[in-house]
């Protein structure tokens, strides 16, 4: 496709996964919440992956879960590069004390172990579907994007079109969206696929601690549920084995697309 | 520093108390079981344990007092594990986080900054193709999922390290060396699980940045020169380390979260799993103390940081000297 072929690779790793979890339940009609196979089988073709301790078939989970995770991953990904474009746009350009006020909001979010406040939103709200914690997530990660947005928008501010825009009585808003967003555009993109590959491993944290969705199945639910059934110990790895490996490969593939991007928008980073 | 602390102290005041549920709960149904179950006696319990708590004074009273007792050191009682002192059970739990987190960070901080240096310079060839996606696969896996694998293959499997805990359960804390090397058995894999994932992590950072410092013409002017690659590595090494100086300071309130989650698949008994106890049971008291304590720490390792960082960058040196 691109010219980088770091590109290709992670795109299809990312697509196959993304299919996998689209595509897969499609061809094979297993519900992931049928509580009525036998325990702990092991591989069969009926169940290629096994069964889990609670009766339920492992390969649907799994589809099922990469669905979840993916959206999960990317509603929270959209929630905070929109509130981090739209703050962090404002605090650079405007200066003075909307930028200050929010510097200290976001030296604060940044510095709280976000866990703890997903943690006790979550406790708060005791069913959660995996909206919410997408939009909990979400909530918590936007003061990193924001610090981002900021400095990019400082340093673009100061070019000369901007000035001539200044100049020419354009509205805030306009000079803004017109100049300086759309030369953020490549940041702005990979940005998003950094955090949306960070808010998917945020989602398999929570739902590790049990902080993670209540409703449906998730990467992280399956191995929060391996982790309680003692999975480890009983030596059952086709259970927490697959859904860690996969939430790897799409966190390594989503960082190499947003590298081989950053690479092709600007070419000063290429090697050659 | 101070203003971000007192938000914190209120954040950390406010949001459990808004989480509905009653705090004595837990407790109370445990002196149910253990006594009698007699509703009047458990009554009685309750108004003695929500006046030793005041826990029915109004919030703002309950803030100060909160506030009061924390100047002077006193961290309050916990409620879950009752009638433990909250700053005894952390002084208890954090000596382990922290022998655990400490070395690992630092280890994996020095590793990973050297290999990053190292496959910056070997850059598209051979070794390059290989180490750098085992670096980023290796950044990219979440801590406890390389715990898992760990755990099953080495303990489980091969059955060469213990599954769970700090130490065997029949052995007390002490200095001989039997216990020392037990502590370091069951200390093996916790440590090995965050170092590897975090060696990636540092890897794949400062690589990208020496990638940027390997254009400059002073290396360039250097190599011409003939002075050996190890040279120039070594200053490459020293002058793209800034930022990974400030990203470890950033670092340590993320590896508390992740840490977490270590601990509770090894059962490890640190600050992590208190800090998931007291949520889990919504004890106020232990929650406002095991974070505030977190809180102290982490700014003080900021501070030290900065610290660090103007002493080796002679250019913030002089500019703090007026220079």
């Amino acid at each position: 496709m691109l010219k980088i072929k770091r590109f290709d690779i992670g795109i299809t790793i990312l697509m196959l996964i993304v299919l996998l979890g689209i595509i897969g339940p499609m061809l094979r009609n297993v519900d992931p919440f049928d509580f009525g196979n036998l325990r702990d089988m092991p591989p069969s073709w009926q169940h290629p992956l096994g069964t889990d301790s609670l009766g339920r078939d492992l390969l649907a989970q799994l589809m099922y879960g990469i669905k979840t995770s993916l959206y999960v991953g990317l509603i929270a990904a959209i929630i905070a590069v929109v509130i981090g474009v739209v703050l962090g746009g404002i605090s650079g350009y405007k200066r003075g004390l909307a930028d200050e006020s929010l510097m200290s909001v976001t030296n604060i979010g940044l510095l709280l172990p976000s866990i703890l406040l997903m943690v006790m939103i979550a406790a708060y709200l005791k069913v959660r579907s995996p909206l919410m914690v997408a939009v909990i997530i979400g909530v918590t990660s936007w003061p990193g994007m924001a610090r981002g947005i900021r400095a990019q928008t400082l340093s673009l501010a100061e070019r000369e079109h901007v000035y001539l825009s200044i100049m020419s009585a354009y509205r805030a808003s306009r000079v803004l969206f017109e100049d300086i967003l759309a030369n953020m555009a490549a940041y702005i993109f990979t940005s998003f696929i950094i955090h949306m590959s960070g808010a998917m491993l945020a989602e398999a944290g929570l739902s590790l601690i049990g902080a993670g969705p209540t409703m449906g199945t998730s990467l992280g639910l399956i191995l929060f549920w391996a982790q309680t059934m003692y999975a480890i110990s009983r030596g059952l790895w086709l259970w927490f084995i697959p859904p860690g490996a996969i939430l790897v490969a799409l966190a390594s593939s989503l960082f190499i697309v947003a590298s081989s991007l950053d690479e092709y928008f600007n070419p000063r980073l290429r090697s050659k | 520093m101070a203003v971000a602390l007192f938000t914190f102290s209120l954040i950390i005041f406010l949001l459990p108390r808004l989480i509905p549920g009653n705090p004595l709960a837990a407790l109370l149904a445990e002196i149910a079981q253990r006594g009698q179950a007699n509703p009047e006696a458990v009554r009685i319990y309750e108004r003695m344990l929500t006046d030793y708590f005041k826990f029915d004074r109004p919030l703002y009273q309950q803030y100060f007092d909160f506030m009061g007792r924390l100047f002077r050191g006193d961290l309050g009682t916990s409620v879950r594990f009752f009638p433990s002192k909250v700053s005894e059970l952390i002084a208890a739990s954090l000596p382990w986080t922290l022998a655990l987190l400490i070395p690992a960070t630092l280890v994996s901080w020095v590793i990973g900054n050297y290999l990053g240096v190292v496959i910056a310079f070997k850059r598209g060839r051979r070794t390059d193709k290989v180490v750098y996606p085992v670096l980023l696969i290796l950044s990219q896996t979440p801590y406890y999922w390389l715990a898992m694998i760990l755990l099953y293959y080495f303990a489980v499997q091969l059955h060469l390290f213990p599954v769970a805990g700090v130490h065997s359960p029949l052995r007390v804390p002490n200095l001989s060396i039997d216990f020392i090397i037990d502590l370091l058995h069951h200390y093996t894999l916790p440590f090995l699980s965050i170092v590897l994932a975090a060696t990636g992590w540092w890897a794949i950072g400062m690589r990208a940045l020496a990638i940027y410092e390997t254009g400059s013409d002073y290396l360039l002017y250097a190599e011409s020169l003939g002075v050996s690659n190890r040279r120039l590595q070594r200053f490459v090494l020293r002058n793209s380390m800034l930022p990974q100086v400030t990203g470890l300071a950033i670092n340590f309130g993320t590896v508390l979260g992740g840490a977490l989650i270590t601990e509770l698949v090894f059962s490890y008994r640190g600050t992590g799993y208190m800090i998931y106890q007291s949520l889990i049971s919504l004890d106020y008291m232990l929650i406002q103390g095991v974070f505030m304590v977190l809180m102290v720490t982490l700014l003080l390792a900021i501070f030290i940081v900065d610290v660090i960082y103007a002493y080796i960058d002679p250019r913030i040196r002089t500019g703090y000297m007026g220079g």
